[in-house]
């Protein structure tokens, strides 16, 4: 019988929905790894169930390890027939079971880089990424925190293919990172401060700041840069070569660009219009990157990896294009690390190489 | 009940420390399966990885009479893995190999653990067919399979898991290991149990091993789908397409709120104003299919259909199959308490039974929405409901208490492919009688002499 809510960690009806059917099994990367119902998406739920009802303790190390063991892809949520909110239950598990001395000191921290403007400023001037004065018309580019260190290319490529975009300095963070680490009162506030600061229309680079903005600011204000640039209509670029021949080209889908906002056609279409496109077995699934869980959780962020770094060398392709910093970054020392050949690059990035080949 | 720490111990020896969980967050994913309301938690979940380790298990069980219940992807409707008296919980998701593929022989062997779908999809990569098709492949194992005798789409031109079991490796409680059958098609030597343990449900002995025929991949396939105004219009056509001669693979129905659930999940522009669809299928050679296609078309036609549309490729037809399978789970869209139940009556006794299923909901003032596999007579009403209504809840015991008595009045039977698992045992003497309850203890008995495996199932 179910039982009835009692601590209210979880809105009721998000964890009612659930009907146990398994049908979610089969697209969990964790339930993948270990065959555990434990580490599955109905598991986790049960144990979260549990969690409310109290018939787990707040403290049950298994609770602590499955919330944490979760990659938070929500790959779940797409193949879910009930229409089970997953994401949405993982953010309250977590807010929950991550509360104070709890969440990882790793994240503490970044969490509190990241929520400081003038940090992330400061990080800007240092690493040039693209940067405009403010104006009030015209899409604004948002310089999602880790991609300004990181990839300051990125924004740069975003703002060479499309120059109406502009990139003030002074925008923050959006606050996806405080969302999946247990924090998402912070995660929303900082999303709505992002909006004030940059209103209108929002186009990101990053798949995960543009799934958790859009869930705060409305679908219509955030674009993600593929969607963008094929909405915009892309200005005919060149081609990207290999030798003496057209690239060979694969996708890494972004979790929560895939799962959270279904977008996955456009970044496709934009490739194909540049290079030749390859299809991975597996472009969906998740690469383990998962926002901070590569480090915080680096074996299991490598087990996720590694069949998916054996179905690129094995599609014979020259790049692999990202469309997330933070996925860009887990493909690029994967790939390294086996002195592979093929080259990870951000979507943007790619187009921007065709378009040099154009000019 | 918790196990006593030498017997955990004994456990951690045979299968590994680090598969055997005791503590209470690693239990309580494994209290219960895709039945609602049934909850109970096991004292150990237990995770091994050979047929051997699987031998001493079930040894050790048998000698100091520890409940043991063998559990796949625990996607059964039937609460047949929920460890009514505690004991163990057997995961048979490490025996995960797919160890032969044979063209030549047109067979397949496995292990338990495999799902339907991946085995479905290596003999499919080798041009043949693994034909049983139940809704929840990709997630259910073939060793779950086999033991509950999963049914599915494709069970009228090709039957069900029974059919395609050439045989068997299975651990007696005991301890010993039988080998069933084998890889002939034709062997009578001794009594046939192979087909004893298809559709056991765990309560005689544990699978480890699963061989099963494969056919060559038809050429085609096409699907079809008919509007009616009612599931009982739907019925009576199934029967008109069946007395026509036809035998299509798939013949599926859903009423108007399956079909309107399942739209908002699959959003695949399915009608949802028809009273009932009937999702129609065949494969074969290219003009085999079209011919029996347009024929089954033809017939819903003059048996009233509203409209019939033809699929206009494969990827729809995948997409129509697809969605067919989420029925269940899209139905608890409409609330969150959703007691799927499956009795099954003769064919030409379909119309009337979802007559009297629409009778009995009303008079329990429940909302009951009914799909199924038609062609078999498989109906699935499916009761949705308010958890928190108690009342309600009662009312939905009640009223299939009434629905599994009028299908075996209408001379069918209370499960056709889901199992008897907990759920259905206090109803399974009114459908096979006391002589027959009897003989099966007497059967377990043999098997398990410590009564260990599956308590509270089949044979208790
Ligand atoms: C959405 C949905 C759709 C479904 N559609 C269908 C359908 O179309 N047709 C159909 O027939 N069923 C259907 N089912 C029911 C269920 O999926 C099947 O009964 C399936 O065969 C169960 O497989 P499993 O691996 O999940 O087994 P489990 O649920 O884990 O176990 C089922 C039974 O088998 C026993 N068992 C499991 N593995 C072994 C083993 N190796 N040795 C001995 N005993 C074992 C268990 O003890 C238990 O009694 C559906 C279920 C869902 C949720
Ligand atoms: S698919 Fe959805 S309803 Fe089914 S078990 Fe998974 S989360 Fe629950
Ligand atoms: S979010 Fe990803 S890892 Fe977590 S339960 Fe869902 S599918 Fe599994």
């Amino acid at each position: 019988m179910t039982e009835p809510a009692e601590r209210g960690i979880f809105g009721k009806d998000l964890l009612d929905r659930c009907i146990s059917c398994g049908f979610c099994l089969p697209a969990c990367p964790t339930y993948e790894l270990t065959g555990d119902e434990a580490s599955s998406p109905r598991g986790r739920i049960t144990l979260m169930r549990a969690l409310e009802t109290g018939r787990l303790d707040e403290d049950d190390p298994t609770l602590a390890e499955e919330s944490s063991f979760c990659l938070g892809c929500r790959s779940c949520e797409t193949v879910c027939p009930a229409g089970v909110e997953y994401g949405t239950l993982l953010e309250q598990w977590r807010d929950h079971q991550w509360r104070g001395r709890r969440r990882p000191w790793i994240a503490r921290l970044l969490m509190a880089v990241v929520s400081r403007t003038w940090l992330l400023r400061l990080q800007g001037l240092v690493r040039r990424h693209a940067r405009t004065r403010k104006r009030e018309d015209g899409p604004a580019l948002m310089l999602g925190c880790v991609e300004r260190g990181l990839y300051p290319r990125v924004s740069r490529a975003a703002r060479a293919l499309r120059p109406e975009l502009t990139a003030p300095a002074a925008q923050g963070c959006c606050g996806a990172l405080h969302a999946h680490n247990g924090d998402s009162a912070k995660g929303a506030e900082l999303a709505r401060e992002l909006g004030e600061r940059l209103p209108g229309r929002i186009v990101t680079t990053a798949g995960g700041c543009a799934a958790h903005l859009s869930t705060h600011l409305g679908r219509d204000r955030v674009k993600e840069v593929g969607e963008y640039l094929a909405e915009a209509g892309h200005r005919a670029l060149g081609e990207v070569r290999a030798g003496d021949r057209r690239a060979r080209v694969a996708l890494q889908d972004s979790c929560h660009l895939r799962n959270g906002m279904g977008v996955t056609r456009q970044p496709r279409d934009l490739i194909r219009a540049v290079a030749d496109y390859v299809e991975l077995p597996g472009a969906g699934d998740c690469c383990g990157a998962a926002g901070t869980y590569a480090m915080l959780r680096p074996k299991d962020s490598r087990a996720v990896l590694d069949p998916k770094l054996d179905a690129i060398e094995q599609s014979g392709v020259d790049y692999v294009v990202a469309v997330n910093p933070g996925c860009l970054r887990q493909l690029q020392q994967g790939l390294r690390a086996r002195r592979s050949t093929v080259r990870a690059l951000h979507l943007v990035e790619l187009l921007r190489e065709a378009q040099n080949a154009r000019e | 009940m918790t196990l006593p720490k030498q017997d955990t111990d004994a456990l951690a020896a045979i299968v590994g420390a680090e598969h055997v969980r005791v503590e209470p967050g690693e239990l309580a994913p494994y209290a219960r399966d895709a039945t609602p309301l049934f909850h109970a938690e096991p004292d150990a979940v237990v995770f091994p990885a050979t047929t051997g380790e699987v031998a001493e298990v079930l040894k050790l069980a048998t000698e100091r009479g520890i409940p043991v219940t063998p559990r796949g992807a625990g996607t059964n409707l039937c609460a047949a893995t929920v460890a009514e008296r505690g004991g163990i919980v057997l995961v048979l998701t490490r025996l995960n190999r797919i160890l032969e593929i044979s063209r030549e022989e047109l067979l397949a062997r496995v292990e338990p653990g495999v799902t339907t779908a991946r085995l479905a999809d290596a003999a499919g990569a080798e041009g043949l067919l693994y034909a049983p098709d139940p809704g929840s492949r990709t997630a259910s194992t073939v060793g779950g399979n086999v033991a509950t005798c999963a049914g599915g789409l494709r069970g009228l031109k090709y039957g069900v898991t029974r059919n395609y079991v050439l045989g068997l490796t299975a651990v007696l409680p005991t301890g010993e290991v039988v080998r069933t059958g084998g890889r002939l098609w034709k062997d009578v030597a001794g009594y046939d149990l192979t087909r004893l343990l298809t559709g056991s449900e765990g309560t005689l002995a544990v699978i480890t091993e699963v061989t099963v025929a494969l056919l060559p991949t038809p050429a085609g396939s096409g699907t079809g789908v008919a509007y009616f105004g009612s599931l009982a219009d739907a019925c009576r056509a199934v029967t008109a397409v069946i007395s026509a001669g036809l035998v299509p693979a798939t013949l599926e129905f859903l009423d108007q709120k399956c079909v309107a659930a399942v739209e908002e999940f699959a959003a695949l522009g399915l009608r949802t104003d028809a009273g009932a669809l009937l999702l129609f299928g065949d494969d074969g050679t290219d003009d085999v299919v079209a011919g029996n296609l347009a024929r089954m078309a033809e017939v819903c036609t003059s048996a009233g259909a509203l409209e019939v549309t033809l699929a206009e490729d494969v990827a729809r037809s995948e997409a129509l199959l697809a969605a067919r399978r989420c029925s269940l789970p899209a139905l608890s869209r409409l609330n969150s308490l959703t007691i799927l139940e499956d009795a099954t009556v003769p064919r030409p006794k379909l119309a009337e039974m979802v007559d009297r299923i629409d009778a009995i909901a009303a008079r329990h003032e429940l909302m009951i929405a009914t799909f199924g596999h038609a062609g078999d007579g498989n109906l699935h009403p499916t009761c949705v409901l308010d958890p928190d209504d108690a009342g309600a809840v009662d009312r939905a015991h009640k009223a299939f208490a009434e629905i599994f008595a009028a299908a075996v009045e209408l001379g069918g039977t209370i499960t056709g492919e889901h199992g008897v698992g907990a759920a259905k045992l206090p109803y399974l003497a009114d459908r096979i009688g006391p002589e027959q309850v009897a003989l099966l203890r007497r059967i377990k008995s043999a098997f398990d002499p410590a009564h260990i495996l599956n308590p509270g199932k089949l044979g208790s």
